[in-house]
């Protein structure tokens, strides 16, 4: 009973889904961000807020290795309350598939 | 699925298979999230568990528990849930409604449970806006709300529920918000180890129809600052930087927010949540003058309806047995 964040958000951070969300449960990689799945009340705001597409319910297939890895970082990056601009090289990453080898598990600078 | 299988342990043994349906970002899943929470700890099998509810977009609650449910006719739920908890005292009985269901059409119904003290948690979810007809003033929307109904700005004063609750004779009345995750079921812990009828206003955002309609009273970082979260005992200070209080005048019977710099400590009010007078003005505090008043205003240990009518003591206890052979 959580969202949560996949690949497709990696090195392309829009932050868009912080700015909706009414629980703050988004937390933030260096690059990429992720859901608190114990905080998420299941509300859904975030996800047509996505431009890559990168929220998914966990009711879909494939959703638990992402509700854990949201999970994982969730207990060690910082909470993000506020949008703020993409990385400069947003165009590049964009739409990109299997961005995994690329993510960070430092947490954003702050 | 039976059940009176398994003793659920988790919130999520508390989640109905239905699809949730509320619009995105609503209030209501942040209550839903705590409700299945709330009960997972108070451990109650779901079968002595029932939720009871009128009409609106709170209503639809119960189908989205696993326990007990009766979506009932508009504003009535409170007079439903008041037969089922007599029949079977047994039954641990939630109400769920909005402010049109609770406040207006069945205005009457909130009054007398609250004043028979019913042994019910009545959770009224306030969201100061017909959310399910699409966005009519309620009782409950501040003056100048536009709306269909109101083109030019509502002018009628909005009801304040929880004074309305004392008024009507409440035991226990209380106050919390949707987003306030850690404190909210503090609240509903406290409205159901209550016996009698624990009302509770839940300050809901309506993200499509009364966006923001509460401020930063739900907004998590900017919450502090809007709201005092009381404690029976403790003294009334509030603010992020915990900086400000609030002063009793005894003669004027009303609060003063103060700024702790200026005030010694000692002569800041001590929460008393026997203390009806108090209660009453800690009900009526409001922005931006005041902080809103969450947490327990008003707890009195009289006894409750069943108790006082010697209800309990004739009731034979639930008979799972008797059920079980009927199925």
């Amino acid at each position: 009973m959580t969202y949560a964040v996949n690949e497709a958000c990696i090195r392309c951070k829009h932050t868009d889904c912080v700015e909706v969300c009414p629980v703050d449960c988004f937390y933030e990689g260096e690059n990429m961000l992720v859901i608190h799945p114990d905080e998420c009340i299941d509300c859904g705001v975030c996800e047509p807020e996505c431009p890559e597409e990168a929220i998914l319910a966990d009711t879909e297939p494939d959703a638990e290795k992402w509700v854990e890895l949201n999970r994982k970082y969730a207990d060690i990056w910082p909470n993000i309350t506020e949008r703020k601009d993409p990385p400069p090289d947003v165009a590049e990453w964009s739409g990109k598939p299997d961005k995994m080898d690329y993510i960070s598990s430092e947490p954003a600078a702050l | 699925m039976n059940l009176m299988d398994t003793k659920p342990v988790t919130a999520a043994d508390y989640a109905s298979d239905q699809e949730v349906r509320w619009c995105p970002g609503c209030g209501d899943y942040a209550i839903l999230k705590v409700v299945k929470n709330v009960l997972a700890e108070i451990a109650r099998p779901r079968d002595e568990v029932v939720f009871v509810s009128g009409i609106g977009c709170a209503a639809r609650f119960p189908y989205y528990l696993s326990t007990y449910g009766f979506h009932t006719i508009h504003g009535r739920a409170a007079a439903v849930a008041t037969g089922v908890k007599l029949a079977n005292p047994g039954l641990d009985v939630w109400v769920i409604g909005g402010d049109g269901d609770f406040m207006s059409i069945g205005g009457n119904h909130t009054l007398h449970a609250l004043r028979r003290n019913v042994d019910l948690n009545m959770l009224l979810f306030n969201n100061a806006i017909y959310g399910l007809t699409k966005g009519q003033s309620s009782p409950t929307s501040p003056i100048g709300t536009r709306s269909p109904t109101t083109p030019n700005g509502s002018v009628e004063q909005p009801v304040n529920a929880l004074a309305f609750a004392l008024g009507a004779g409440a035991k226990f009345v209380a106050r919390g918000a949707d987003t306030l995750q850690t404190h909210l079921p503090t609240v509903l812990k406290r409205a159901h180890e209550n016996k009698g009828a624990s009302f509770v206003e839940i300050l809901q955002n309506c993200i499509v129809y009364a966006d923001g309609a509460f401020g930063a009273i739900n907004d998590r970082s900017e919450s502090h600052n809007a709201t005092i979260r009381l404690e029976h005992g403790q003294p009334m200070i509030f603010g992020k930087e915990e900086d400000k209080g609030l002063v009793w005048n005894e003669k004027a019977q009303e609060f003063r927010a103060v700024a702790l710099a200026d005030t010694p400590e000692q002569q800041l009010a001590v929460h008393d949540e026997t203390n009806i007078q108090r209660a009453f003005a800690l009900a009526r505090l409001e922005q931006p003058d005041f902080p809103v008043a969450l947490g327990v205003l008003y707890a009195s240990d009289a006894p409750e309806y069943a108790h006082a009518r010697g209800f309990t003591a004739k009731r034979k206890p639930f008979d799972r047995e008797a059920l079980k052979s009927l199925l």
